[in-house]
Order: C-alpha cells, then sequence, then structure tokens
C-alpha cells in the first residue's frame, strides 16, 4: 500500500515536472494565452461516458479555480445527443468524453461538429496513434475463468476451444446487439480472419472448415451454435464466471478487465486468461473531441490537458482496466502497462470498423435467434 | 343577427372547441414526431451507407423496408421477434387483467376485511421497476446455467428449475404482468364502484346467481375499463426492454424491442425505427379493436340520474382467507422484492450477507475512497447531487400528473361528448400514440424539435419546462384513458339537467362530471406520477446538470456495479410515491378510499 502510494506521488511528481520543462520550451506563449482566455471564459460543459470525469473535474476546478460540469450519458446517448444538439445549432456543451469512437467519428467528427485537439502533454508524450483522436485511455475486455474449477492455471488455449463441446451452454458474453464496442471488435475478427484460421489450425492441426464467408463470422456463428449465454451486464458476467462453490461454473468472454477490481471484496475465484491464442481480448480507446462551437473553448483545452497528465488520470489510475497512452503512467498494482496489452490483444481498425460492423451484427442477430 | 348568434352558440360547444384545441396542439406534439421517425426509414444514415452499396448519407432508400421486411435477415430482425412479442404482450395483458380485475373486484365489491391496505399496496407493483421482479425471479429460481450464486430454491431444495421456467418467455410474462396489473386495478376498480347498484340488483331480483351476474351485467358494463387496462398492458409488453433483455438472453429468446435497441445501438436508426413503427402499428390494431368492441355498444351508461348506493357482496367465511391470500401475494411481489433492495443497500460489499458487513455508509456515510466500494461519493441523505435530483423528480412528477390529469379530464370529455365522429376517434387515436412511441425515439425527436426556436416558440433547450412537456407527452395516455372511462359511465341526463338549470360549462365539469368521477381522474394522476418518477431514456437526451433527476443520475452508480446507491435511490422513490399515494387519498376525502377500497 506504503509503496504504492510513494510509487504514485513519484510518477505524479515526474509527470509534473516533464510538464514544466514542456511549457518553458516549446510553444509556450501559446499555451499562456489559453491558459489566460481559459480564466476568462464561463463554466465548462462535459458530456462523458465514464463517471470517473467528474471526479477530474473536481481536482481541476480546485487546481486552476475553473468550473466544470460534467453530464454522464451512455455511448449511444452521448453521440445522439451530441449530433441532435449540432444539428439544431445548440451550443453548450465544450467538450465529449466518450466511447464507440467509430460511430462517433461518423457522427461527430466528419460532421465537423466535433474537432480533436492535441494538448501539449499529449503532444509531448503519446504515441501518434494516441493523438489523432485524442485518447484518454485504453479499455480492455478479457477472457475469463473459475480458479477453484481450474486451480490449475488458465485451461483457454484458444479462441476456439469456446466452440467447443466441452464449453456448450458455459460461455458468457454481454449481447452484441447492445454492445456498439463489441460490434467494433468482432469486426478485426473478420479483418484477421487469416489469424483465426490459423489460430484453429495451430489448437486442432486441421482446417477450418466454414460456412459463413469467413473465419471471424464463423467464429460468430460457431459460438452461438454451441449455445453461449448473452447476459446484459458485465459485473453479472464477473461475478457468475468467479462465484465460488460451483461445479460446472460458465467462461466470460469479453467482460471488462476492471471487474477484477471487485476480486478481493466480492471474495471471487476469478482470473482471465493470459495464453488464449491469437488475442486475449479487445481494447478500444476513451476519446476526447472537442466541440468546433464551443463557449469556452480555452477552458475545454486546459481540461484535456489535464486528462493526460498524471495528476488529471488518477481517478481511472485507481484501478486495473484503464490505460493512459502516458508513458509516465506505473500501472496499477498487479496489472500491467499499456505497451504489454497492446502487444497482445487486438485493437479494431477504424475504418474496417464502421464499414463492417453491420455485417457483423446481422450474422450475430441471425444466429442468436433460436 | 340573434339568429346567427345563436347558430353560432349551437355549433361552438365547449367539446366542439376542445377537440379543435387538442387535436392542433397534439398533432404539433405527437404527429410532427412521429412523421420525423417515418422519414428516417426512408433516408441512409452514416455507418448505413456501408451497407447498401453506393448509397450516400441522406440519400433516399427502400433498402430499409427491403431488408427488414423481406429479405433473408427479415426472419431475425421481424418475424420471429414478432411472435415472442405477441406470445409476451397477449400472456401478460390477460394475466395482470386477471389479477388486476379480481383484485379490484373483491375490494370495491365485497366485504373483505383490510380493503384500504390492499387498495394502498396494490399499486406498489407498478412503483417498484420492473427489474426488481425480474432480479427477484433470477435470485429466486436461476439454475446453473448462468452460473454464481446458487438461485434459492435450489439452494434451498436441491432441485434445478428447468431452463423454460427460469428464463425466457415464460418468466418475461409472468413479472411482466406482475408489474402491470395495478393498470387493471386501478382502471377497472374505478368502474366497478360507479356501477349502478340497481342493475345488479334487479339481476338477482329475477333470479341471476352471483357468477351470472359478474358474466351478464358486470363485466360488460366495465368492458371500456378493461380493454383500456388491457390496451395500457399490452402496449408496455411490446415496448419493454429491459425484462425482456436480462431474463430472455440466457435462453437468447428475443423480442422486437431487443430489434430496436440494438440497431439503434448499432447505428442503423432505419431498421431501428422500423421495428419502432411495427410496435405502433400492432398498439394501433388494439385500440382499433377497442374501438369495434367497445364503439359498437354505443353507451355504458353507468352513472345515471339516480344512483343507487352499492350492496357489497358477502363472502362469508371465505373474507378472511381471501384477505389473507391477497395480502401474501402483495407480500411476494411487493415486500420480498423492496427487503432486498433495502437489503442490498446496508451491504459495506454486495453481495456479501454477514452482520459484519452491515453499514449505513452509503445511506449517511461521507465520501470515501477506502470503505467499501470506495466509490468518493457521500450516502444517499448526505449527497447533495441526489437530493437535488430527487427533489427535481418529485416536482417534475407533480407537474406532469397535475397537467396530464387536466388534459386528460379534458381529453376525455371531448371524446366521449363527441362519440362516433372523425373527430373524436382522431383525438383518441393521436393521445395515444405516444404510449406506443419507444420513448427514446420520442426523446430524441422532441430534443430536435424544441432545441431552437420555432415560430412563437422559444428555445426550450435544458429548461424544467422541456421536460414537463415530454413527461406531459408520454404520460398522457394514462391520464386519456381514465378520463374516457370515466367519461363514458357518466349520463347525459345528468349534464341536461344541470343545463336547464342554467349551469355553464365551467360550473358542470367542476360540480358534477369531476366530483363524480373523482376516483377514475386520480387514478389517472397517479399512473403519470409513478411513471415519471422512474423515467429515464425520455429524459436522458434533455437534463442538463441542473436539471438532472434521480433515474439520470443513479446511472452513474450503476455502470459501475455500485448497487448500494441505485437501489437506495429506488427505495426512496418507492417509499415516497406510496406515502403520496396513501396521503392523497386521506386528503381528499373519504368517497375517494371508497373508489379504490376502504
Amino acid at each position: 500500500m506504503k509503496l504504492t502510494q510513494i510509487r504514485s506521488r513519484l510518477a505524479t511528481c515526474l509527470a509534473a515536472s516533464v510538464c514544466m520543462l514542456f511549457a518553458t520550451h516549446s510553444g509556450a506563449e501559446d499555451w499562456s494565452k489559453i491558459e489566460a482566455a481559459a480564466k476568462q471564459e464561463g463554466k465548462l460543459l462535459v458530456y462523458s461516458t465514464t463517471s470517473r470525469t467528474a471526479k477530474a473535474a473536481k481536482a481541476f476546478s480546485k487546481s486552476t479555480g475553473i468550473a466544470v460540469e460534467v453530464v454522464r450519458l451512455k455511448e449511444q446517448e452521448l453521440i445522439t445527443r451530441s449530433y441532435q444538439e449540432a444539428q439544431s445549432g445548440v451550443h453548450k456543451v465544450d467538450m465529449v468524453v466518450g466511447e464507440d469512437w467509430p460511430a462517433a467519428r461518423e457522427l461527430l467528427n466528419n460532421t465537423g461538429y466535433f474537432v480533436n485537439y492535441i494538448p501539449p502533454t499529449a503532444k509531448k508524450l503519446f504515441a501518434k496513434k494516441h493523438q489523432n483522436p485524442l485518447v484518454l485511455g485504453y479499455i480492455n475486455r478479457v477472457f475469463g475463468y473459475n480458479t477453484e474449477k481450474h486451480p490449475n492455471g488458465d485451461p483457454l488455449k484458444s479462441v476456439w476451444d469456446l466452440t467447443t463441446d466441452e464449453y456448450k451452454g458455459r460461455v458468457m458474453i454481454r449481447d452484441v446487439a447492445i454492445t456498439g464496442e463489441h460490434q467494433n471488435a468482432l469486426t478485426e475478427w473478420v479483418r484477421r480472419s487469416s489469424d483465426l484460421e490459423a489460430a484453429y489450425k495451430k489448437r486442432f492441426g486441421k482446417s477450418l472448415e466454414m460456412t459463413e464467408a469467413n473465419a471471424g463470422l464463423e467464429f460468430i456463428k460457431r459460438l452461438l451454435q454451441n449455445d453461449a449465454i448473452i447476459m446484459t451486464s458485465d459485473t453479472k458476467i464477473a461475478a457468475a464466471v468467479g462465484a465460488k462453490g460451483q461445479e460446472k461454473p460458465p467462461y466470460g468472454m469479453f467482460y471488462v478487465y476492471s471487474k477484477h477490481r471487485d476480486i478481493k471484496k466480492k471474495d471471487l475465484a476469478l482470473s482471465d486468461s493470459r495464453q488464449i491464442d491469437p488475442t486475449l481480448g479487445y481494447m478500444y480507446p476513451i476519446v476526447l473531441q472537442l466541440s468546433a462551437n464551443a463557449p469556452n473553448p480555452n477552458a475545454a483545452k486546459m481540461f484535456m490537458e489535464y486528462l493526460g497528465t498524471i495528476e488529471g488520470f488518477a481517478p481511472w489510475a485507481k484501478s486495473p482496466g484503464v490505460y493512459t497512452p502516458n508513458p509516465n503512467q506505473i500501472p496499477f498494482d498487479g496489472d500491467m502497462p499499456l505497451a504489454w496489452w497492446e502487444e497482445r490483444m487486438w485493437l479494431y481498425d477504424l475504418d474496417y470498423a464502421a464499414a463492417n460492423r453491420g455485417n457483423v451484427l446481422d450474422v450475430w442477430l441471425k444466429y442468436a435467434q433460436r | 343577427m340573434s339568429l346567427t348568434l345563436n347558430r353560432w352558440r349551437f355549433y361552438v360547444t365547449p367539446e366542439r372547441v376542445l377537440s379543435v384545441c387538442f387535436i392542433v396542439l397534439l398533432a404539433y406534439l405527437v404527429v410532427v414526431p412521429l412523421f420525423m421517425m417515418v422519414k428516417e426509414t426512408f433516408i441512409v444514415h452514416p455507418l448505413e451507407r456501408f451497407q447498401i452499396p453506393g448509397s450516400k448519407v441522406n440519400d433516399f432508400t427502400l433498402a430499409h423496408w427491403y431488408r427488414f421486411f423481406i429479405s433473408e435477415s427479415a426472419y431475425t430482425f421481424f418475424y420471429r421477434p414478432l411472435v415472442n412479442t405477441l406470445i409476451i404482450s397477449f400472456g401478460l395483458s390477460f394475466l395482470a387483467l386477471l389479477i388486476g380485475g379480481a383484485m379490484a373486484w373483491l375490494v370495491v365489491r365485497t366485504d373483505m376485511p383490510l380493503k384500504e391496505t390492499i387498495s394502498n399496496w396494490a399499486v406498489v407493483p407498478y412503483i417498484l421497476p420492473s427489474w426488481t421482479l425480474a432480479l427477484a425471479w433470477i435470485s429466486l429460481f436461476k439454475n446453473d446455467r448462468i452460473g454464481g450464486e446458487k438461485g434459492i430454491v435450489s439452494a434451498l431444495t436441491g432441485f434445478e428449475p428447468p431452463d423454460w421456467f427460469a428464463y425466457g418467455l415464460f418468466p418475461i410474462t409472468i413479472t411482466l404482468a406482475l408489474h402491470y396489473f395495478p393498470f387493471a386495478f386501478l382502471l377497472i376498480g374505478g368502474a366497478l364502484r360507479n356501477i349502478d347498484a340497481q342493475l345488479e340488483e334487479s339481476a338477482s331480483l329475477v333470479g341471476a346467481g352471483r357468477l351470472a351476474i359478474i358474466r351478464r351485467i358486470t363485466i360488460p358494463l366495465i368492458v371500456p375499463s378493461i380493454m383500456a387496462a388491457f390496451l395500457l398492458s399490452f402496449a408496455r409488453g411490446l415496448g419493454t426492454f429491459g425484462t425482456p433483455a436480462f431474463l430472455g438472453g440466457p435462453v437468447r429468446e428475443f423480442v422486437l424491442s431487443t430489434s430496436l435497441y440494438g440497431n439503434l445501438i448499432g447505428q442503423r436508426p432505419g431498421l431501428g425505427y422500423l421495428a419502432a413503427l411495427v410496435m405502433i402499428v400492432i398498439g394501433m390494431l388494439v385500440l382499433y379493436m377497442d374501438h369495434r368492441m367497445v364503439g359498437a355498444r354505443k353507451s355504458f351508461v353507468t352513472v345515471a340520474g339516480k344512483g343507487a348506493r352499492l350492496g357489497l357482496i358477502e363472502l362469508g367465511r371465505w373474507r378472511w382467507a381471501l384477505a389473507g391470500f391477497i395480502l401474501f401475494f402483495l407480500f411476494s411481489v411487493i415486500v420480498v422484492p423492496l427487503v432486498a433492495l433495502a437489503i442490498d443497500t446496508v451491504m459495506l460489499i454486495p453481495g456479501v450477507y454477514s452482520w459484519e458487513n452491515l453499514t449505513l455508509h452509503y445511506w449517511i456515510g461521507e465520501a470515501s475512497y477506502s470503505i467499501g466500494l470506495g466509490t468518493g461519493e457521500a450516502g444517499i441523505l448526505k449527497n447533495p447531487q441526489i437530493l437535488s435530483a430527487l427533489k427535481n423528480t418529485f416536482s417534475l412528477a407533480f407537474v406532469v400528473a397535475v397537467v396530464t390529469c387536466l388534459m386528460g379530464i379534458l381529453v376525455g370529455y371531448a371524446i366521449v361528448k363527441r362519440r362516433g365522429t372523425f373527430i373524436s376517434k382522431c383525438l383518441d387515436q393521436i393521445s395515444f400514440l405516444p404510449y406506443l412511441i419507444p420513448s427514446i425515439a420520442l426523446g430524441a425527436t422532441l430534443l430536435a424539435m424544441f432545441a431552437v426556436p420555432r415560430g412563437p416558440i422559444p428555445s426550450l433547450h435544458g429548461s424544467f419546462l422541456l421536460l414537463v412537456i415530454v413527461c406531459s407527452i408520454s404520460a398522457l395516455p394514462y391520464a386519456v384513458k381514465a378520463g374516457i372511462s370515466a367519461m363514458r359511465q357518466i349520463g347525459g341526463e345528468l349534464e341536461e339537467a344541470a343545463l336547464m338549470a342554467g349551469a355553464g360549462w365551467w360550473t358542470r365539469m367542476r360540480k358534477i362530471i369531476v366530483p363524480i368521477q373523482k376516483s377514475t381522474y386520480f387514478a389517472g394522476m397517479l399512473l403519470p406520477f409513478i411513471s415519471v418518477t422512474r423515467e429515464l431514456s425520455l429524459v436522458i437526451l434533455l437534463v442538463t446538470p441542473t436539471t438532472q433527476l434521480a433515474t439520470t443520475i443513479s446511472l452513474l452508480f450503476t455502470d459501475r456495479g455500485w448497487y448500494p446507491y441505485t437501489n437506495g435511490i429506488v427505495f426512496i422513490l418507492t417509499v415516497v410515491v406510496v406515502g403520496c399515494t396513501v396521503l392523497s387519498r386521506r386528503v381528499m376525502g373519504t368517497s375517494l378510499a371508497k373508489g379504490l377500497g376502504g
């Protein structure tokens, strides 16, 4: 506990000094102008899909004196509301903290209603791929199993295991029909069909025989035909998989890894698969966008800058499962850094996801219906 | 000169003026959103363009219609979910009518004891969010299919309930019926009270048995309210999303609302709104059925000039047994879920039921990152955000209840007075439409309509008034249905007599119509009040930080699994609504209490 505290303090100091270093060297003039202008602006209005934004906002207000209101919305509601408002010419929101970027990009960014902005810290420290769109952090979703049932460790070798008799009626997944990010993630399985086919061959020593157009869709079909259990909540999936004293516990597919923060509190026998081939699950970004007609653009820029710092990210760093692109962040105790997950998990391709999620949803609906 | 004036007077009756005013108002608030929805089914939306070869955003297209009704995907989008939806809707409405009707009859027409308690509690299942029953069902009957902790039945008896019993259409129908039977109880109860006892007494005098009287006299007389209750629960069955998704998912039985939400979330509004339109059309068909059945008999006057007081049917030795049975039933559908909710608010770590885990932290604790779930949120009663949201919710619910009640009385009056005319039918259909439009779609279109100034109407974006408007529209059908069934029972001679005595329209309404039908109107006011306290998808696009409601703020907690807060908020809502119900009955006088028993 103490060690973690010291570490996180150290990280904060480090980040702060990096920021200062940056501020004194390049673009200092611009930024100080923004800061000065921000002080003259009104209350910042933020729509956010993550409730922790409100906490970051509180700390931000404390240190800068800039007031922030955060309205919490679900992914689709955030997109619909921001889109409708912009379309009707109501310009009240300054920035959004959103998910499901393939959809948000179509409706918010491509329409010109929202724009990407790269604040100093992100420009300096984030890898290029995390700058446009500007990423607040990545969320990862994993495969999980019950450790009481499998005391010798991870039973899952390949994702194709989930389509075998042994797992019939035992795989739980949040309904893809109501989970935009699942739809995006599965387009990557379509895009990397050859990897999936190879994984099948590696696991079973024979080639995959398909009735669907590619291995990604074939997987969806086989998973559902293997009597997958469709749930409505990741919390319930994690609890069901990890509950102790079960003879035939279910296995979780694609639930958010952050549920593992409750393992101790809820006394769960839950672990995630670290060897399942070819991907440990998937990751998706929480994206920051600035309204093109923001009433308080400078305050918004300052808040975006703040969220990219170690201090600003603190509310998300308190538990596993959310990863800032800021390389100075020390991972949560027991969790891995972003780079580790990036190597082992598929991150979907934005263009491909936008173009193909409709097909994925069609195939899902087709086989989900019994 | 005076002749023209007289003729003018003859034409400009209050009911005509009212009909025209309401038609115009509702056309703007209801038909325009509907039209916008229909339009959406013919255009290409951003993400849809990838699935419609060669199309650009905003192009005109028939592809959605083709895909939804004809293509090879039509079975999954439409036909299969349609069958499931109809099974659920019919099943739940019949069951709800049976439960609610029987209870209303026992409370109003017999000498069963404990009436007041029963009628106060009978509306609670509707106050509780429908997912509490679904959740209770799962905790009771779940088998090892969905893993986790054992279900209570299986833990106690070792018997694993079969899948069809634990999940899918069967429990969806049952839990929804248990949730919606208060519609039938309130509406049928109100109607039963107003039946002229002479009718039944004369039947009894000529030798009709008790069952024959119920079947031949009582039921036909209350057909309008039965149909109204049927419609209300049926339409809810069409549109409900949460319970079917939660209970149907494990055995993969889906309904039309899944198709709607799935396609909306998948950013395919064209297909999503088609699913919504199908629900609306089915609802309109049922409404049409109602017209055919009720309209064919023209008149159902039960409150005539000379009414006799009701004689209560004596149940003899069955009276206590029946009261006990009903109380037990209410106990299991109310107290059990409610206590389960309450318990979850005092457990430091959710799901760990031990004495050491008992806490009031989530009620009165200070914000903390280390205690319990470490939410960093102050307890419910100390949390300014939650308290202000609760205040907003109740103010909104109250205002909407009053507004819709007044509208319900007036619209009901206009519809019934002009019964049979085209305008009356129009008004009836239009005023019921909002109930059939999925709230997420209604919210989105109303946001678009009121976000910017249009003509004389200023921009209402972010205002409390906008919330009042949208909630009133969506709750109007309850009030109008109550208003119609109330008016249908009132004989024309009452008003005619008053008219002869020189009473103006205002006096007639105030002194005759409203007092006679107080209890039915009250039912029509209570339902909007309750439904507003629970409204989420309708308002989520419209609330701002200052107009946060209890439901929108509890989103913060639900998604992170902080159920103690969500459950605590639901608990408060329930207690306050029940309190209001009981209190207002007392305040409004005994006639009302009699109307719904006690």
